[in-house]
């Protein structure tokens, strides 16, 4: 091939790249962002969040109403504290669960430092699990929860597959179930009720999606029916993951940690996989949810608020973007007085006893998932697992509620150790959404969760676009590289001149 | 480059140049640095260089700008990177790129380094290129482990606090050392004040030594897959072995950097957290240890080494009795580490044999790959809590790490029959694309 014939591919391949690239970004941008059919719309979401500052005038008042006892995973550090010396602290954290089966394990998740794990503090917390799923689990609480994760990505990646058909995952359901059946006994009584749980969820969830029609656009819809047909599978997923634990190396320990095995569900988020984007509703919605319910005991300290405007993110119109800035009052060393924030400042940063950590970033310091077999490649199609942890979190109360130190823990099956001081935040109906969009707490739980991936992420979209026209260039490079190299070398390798040269 | 493989130098050929070439002669250096002849038969392995060379190059190219907006504090850094992420044009490309970077750096170090243990790049004549390679890859680790504090995340801070501790572990002076290091008693603003200045230093210490690197290597000339050398008797039979480096080399490599780049660009674009921990997106706070302190993939090799030596392994016990308890199981761990870089270090002198290729030496191909795989398990032994079986495969994988440096390679020289070698590499080179060699026409 001559070096014009070369070239000419050259052109030829990189333009092909660009079209379908060009392609590729229009085609799934428009149900989702078009902004023509949603910005404007008088009573979107646009409108319900201005409202929102409004209907909590005061974010403090509505937040502690919303969630009275509402500490949080760190919170749980104050009381802690409270309670004498941290050693102390850390022996009751541990020793009351320990009640409940679960807890005993709870408390040695690994600890090099028995104080801090049971101080709480969600650094502490998460990281257990994290390593957990690498690790196959000698520590017993590592051991159950592992599993479980890595259980739940290897179905869950067979759920991303099936997505397109919704059908086809829930027949296959039915299958798995029956193969796992067996294996998971002990659990089935705590399992089942979460699944009828899920089921009613889902049930809802997929009323709403009909009824939502009007108001949401295809795909959306969709992704709707999706998430519902995989959080079936998921409920089904739960059932083996509690059980069967081919890495543990002791079946006695992995029974008793089986009952604080942490769940969690996945979620088929549209901001998912190397083209997944964010659903600007779903941010809009999401921060509304963060309003009314989340701000009251979490800040954002490093979120500015007028990425609220830019684009691939709530895109809320500029004026009410500046007017729920306001809303919310900053102190400002020059004037020595408060004033309302501008554009230009972040979300409130809310510190105190009582209040949970700042959610800036809690999607990326949380891993869902580890999987397959602990590799964690699956992040490439479904992100690390950080939403759906908090989505998990969100709908994985018990009810059960247990007091030690002077704070109640609430059970909840998606937090390591099985118990958290946050009082269940989120309930059916607790939001009303302007655009009739499901208020039932696992849509709600859903929509928050892809909001705080977007505070944790706000660029991934042009990520993920850069990305991909690197990767399409640096292909079209590697042929041309090829080829040049494949012309350069066939001389030498075959002995034209006596040497090649 | 006197000493080197006879070939056709630079001539200035027009008076300019010639006139450049009496006062200064950097277009002579610049052109036969370029054209060095290299063997002709290198294979695909030997791409990895330039891979390095385009890393470290990557590395301070974004690592400067994103010095431009950092800021290192510990109550400013955490936002500082958040800063770089969320406002800073392109910001949050450049950060990926230079973490993600890191991995790369040190998934090409790696292949490199077996490499040149397999094809015996170690052997007389490049000790030295073998050991200012070590010396690269000790100040790379270096730099990654203070570049991993400065975003001040949770696993920045406990890293940090784990790994200086080790030198807390050395008896007598280490408290002093650890204290030195640190600048104050823990880990804290000073400490990343001076790990900031560091690492923005010894990058340039790497690149000086790259310098040498390769300065040693055009020396002696590359190693190749027959690890014959290149005939140097006559310029005419040294053309035949080899080929300059540029082009032949040079679109050769690229054609592999290119490859090893989509797959890069793929993992920063789609994944770009993969590599790293979600512990290190919560703001460092030194009153909560996370459950489980892992050092990034690549120290884990090592790391597992240092974890393996427990109070209860009978070498340990037998070296703190004979030292009479200064050398306890964490000093010992710390010894083992350092020690696991050291004999790889020495590896020319402990090696016997006098066949350089691993190609025409029959048993040491099995040890070889076995300790490929040894340090896979090591790696991911390293990653696993300290607890259960994993103590005893980190356990066994860093006995046979220093079991094959220490006692295999002697031996193998004396009691291993290597393969018959062909004369030439122009032989090697023929045979591979299934002709005869021609006779000298």
């Amino acid at each position: 091939m001559s070096l014009r014939n070369v070239t000419l591919t050259a052109v030829a391949a990189l333009s092909l790249g660009m079209a379908a690239h060009a392609q590729s970004t229009t085609t799934v941008t428009v149900p989702l962002n078009q902004p023509g059919t949603q910005v404007p719309a008088p009573t979107g979401p646009g409108t319900t969040v201005t409202r929102l500052p409004d209907g909590s005038s005061t974010v403090e008042t509505t937040g502690a109403g919303a969630t009275p006892q509402a500490a949080d995973d760190s919170s749980a550090t104050a009381p802690a504290a409270q309670a004498a010396a941290p050693a102390e602290a850390a022996a009751e954290t541990s020793a009351q669960p320990a009640e409940e089966p679960a807890a005993a394990p709870a408390a040695e998740v690994e600890a090099p430092a028995p104080e801090t794990t049971a101080a709480e503090e969600p650094p502490a917390e998460q990281p257990a699990a994290d390593e957990a799923v690498a690790d196959e689990a000698p520590a017993e609480a590592d051991a159950a929860e592992e599993p479980a994760v890595a259980e739940e990505e290897a179905a869950a990646e067979e759920v991303v597959e099936e997505e397109p058909a919704a059908e086809e995952a829930a027949e296959e359901t039915p299958a798995e179930e029956d193969a796992t059946a067996e294996e998971a006994t002990e659990d089935e009584a705590a399992e089942d009720e979460a699944a009828e749980d899920e089921a009613t969820e889902d049930a809802a969830a997929e009323d709403a999606a009909t009824e939502d029609e009007a108001a949401e656009e295809a795909a959306e819809e969709e992704l709707v029916e999706d998430d519902a047909a995989a959080d079936e599978e998921t409920a089904v997923e739960e059932e083996p993951a509690a059980e069967d634990d081919p890495q543990a190396d002791d079946a006695a320990e992995a029974t008793e940690a089986a009952e604080i095995e942490q769940v969690i569900r996945d979620v088929s988020f549209s901001f998912e996989g190397p083209f997944g984007k964010y659903d600007q509703l779903q941010l809009q919605r999401g921060l509304q949810v963060y309003t009314e319910v989340c701000a009251g005991c979490h800040g954002m300290k490093l979120v500015p608020l007028r990425t609220l405007s830019d684009p691939n993110g709530p895109q809320l119109p500029e004026d009410q973007m500046r007017a729920y800035a306001a809303e919310m009052s900053i102190f400002d060393p020059e004037l020595d007085d408060e004033r309302p924030r501008e554009p230009t400042d972040m979300f409130p940063s809310v510190d105190g006893e009582g209040m949970g950590p700042d959610l800036s970033l809690m999607a990326k310091a949380r891993a869902g998932f580890h999987g397959p077999y602990g590799t964690g490649i699956n992040q490439f199609f479904k992100g690390i697992g950080g939403p759906e942890y908090i989505y998990s979190i969100l709908t994985g109360y018990t009810g059960e509620e247990t007091e030690q130190a002077g704070t109640t823990f609430y059970e909840n099956t998606a937090f390591p150790g099985g118990w958290i001081s946050m009082a269940p935040p989120l309930s059916d109906d607790q939001v009303e959404f302007e655009d009739g969009s499901p208020t039932d707490l696992d849509s709600m739980a859903q929509d928050m969760a892809a909001f705080l991936m977007w505070t944790a992420e706000p660029k991934m979209m042009e990520r993920k676009q850069s990305g991909l026209v690197s990767v399409l260039f640096l292909i079209v490079l590697t042929v041309l590289l090829y080829l040049t190299n494949k012309r350069l070398w066939w001389p030498i390798k075959h002995r034209e001149n006596g040497d090649g040269r | 480059m006197s000493a080197g493989i006879p070939t056709d130098h630079y001539e200035p050929k027009t008076s300019a140049e010639r006139w450049i070439d009496r006062r200064l002669p950097i277009v002579r250096l610049l052109v036969d640095f370029v054209t060095l002849p290299t063997p002709r038969n290198l294979n695909w392995w030997w791409i990895w260089g330039i891979v390095l060379t385009f890393c470290l190059v990557l590395q301070i190219v974004t690592g400067i700008v994103l010095a431009m907006h950092y800021t290192p504090h510990v109550d400013l850094a955490f936002g500082s990177v958040e800063h770089i992420m969320r406002n800073v044009n392109g910001g949050y490309f450049l950060r990926y790129l230079h973490a993600n970077g890191a991995s790369l750096f040190f998934l090409a170090v790696y292949i490199h380094i077996f490499r040149g243990l397999y094809y015996g790049s170690y052997k007389a004549p490049r000790e030295i290129t073998w050991i200012v390679g070590m010396l690269i890859y000790i100040a790379m680790m270096a730099t990654a482990f203070m570049g991993y504090v400065l975003p001040w995340g949770q696993m920045s801070f406990w890293g940090a606090t784990v790994i200086t501790g080790l030198f807390g572990a050395i008896p007598g002076v280490g408290p002093t050392i650890q204290t030195w290091l640190l600048g104050g008693p823990a880990v804290d603003n000073a400490t990343l004040n001076r790990f900031f200045s560091l690492h923005y230093l010894v990058p340039f210490v790497i690149a000086a030594l790259v310098v040498v690197h390769f300065w040693a290597f055009h020396t002696t000339g590359n190693n190749n897959p027959t690890g014959i050398e290149v005939r140097r008797t006559s310029k005419e039979e040294a053309r035949r072995d080899t080929l300059p480096f540029w082009p032949y080399f040079v679109v050769k490599d690229l054609v592999g950097l290119s490859i090893i780049l989509v797959v890069f660009f793929a993992i920063i674009g789609f994944m770009p957290n993969y590599l790293g921990h979600p512990d290190n997106y919560i703001e460092a706070n030194p009153l909560v240890t996370p459950a489980h302190i892992v050092p990034e993939w690549y120290f884990l090799p090592f790391y597992a080494i240092l974890r393996a030596f427990t109070a209860d392994v009978w070498v340990v016990i037998a070296v703190n009795w004979v030292t009479f308890g200064i050398v306890d199981a964490k000093f010992f761990g710390v010894i083992a580490m350092f020690g696991a870089i050291i004999v790889m270090a020495l590896v020319p002198w402990l090696d016997t044999s006098r066949v350089r290729s691993g190609r025409y030496r029959p048993q040491f191909k099995w040890w070889f790959w076995l300790l490929a795989v040894d340090f896979v398990v090591l790696t991911w032994a390293g990653a696993m809590p300290a607890e259960g079986i994993y103590p005893y495969i980190a356990l066994a994988g860093a006995a046979y790490w220093f079991a094959y440096f220490l006692v295999i390679l002697p031996l193998l020289g004396v009691i291993e029959r290597p393969l018959p070698i062909p004369n030439t590499i122009e032989e090697d080179f023929d045979a591979h694309y299934g002709r005869a060699t021609h006779p000298a026409e």
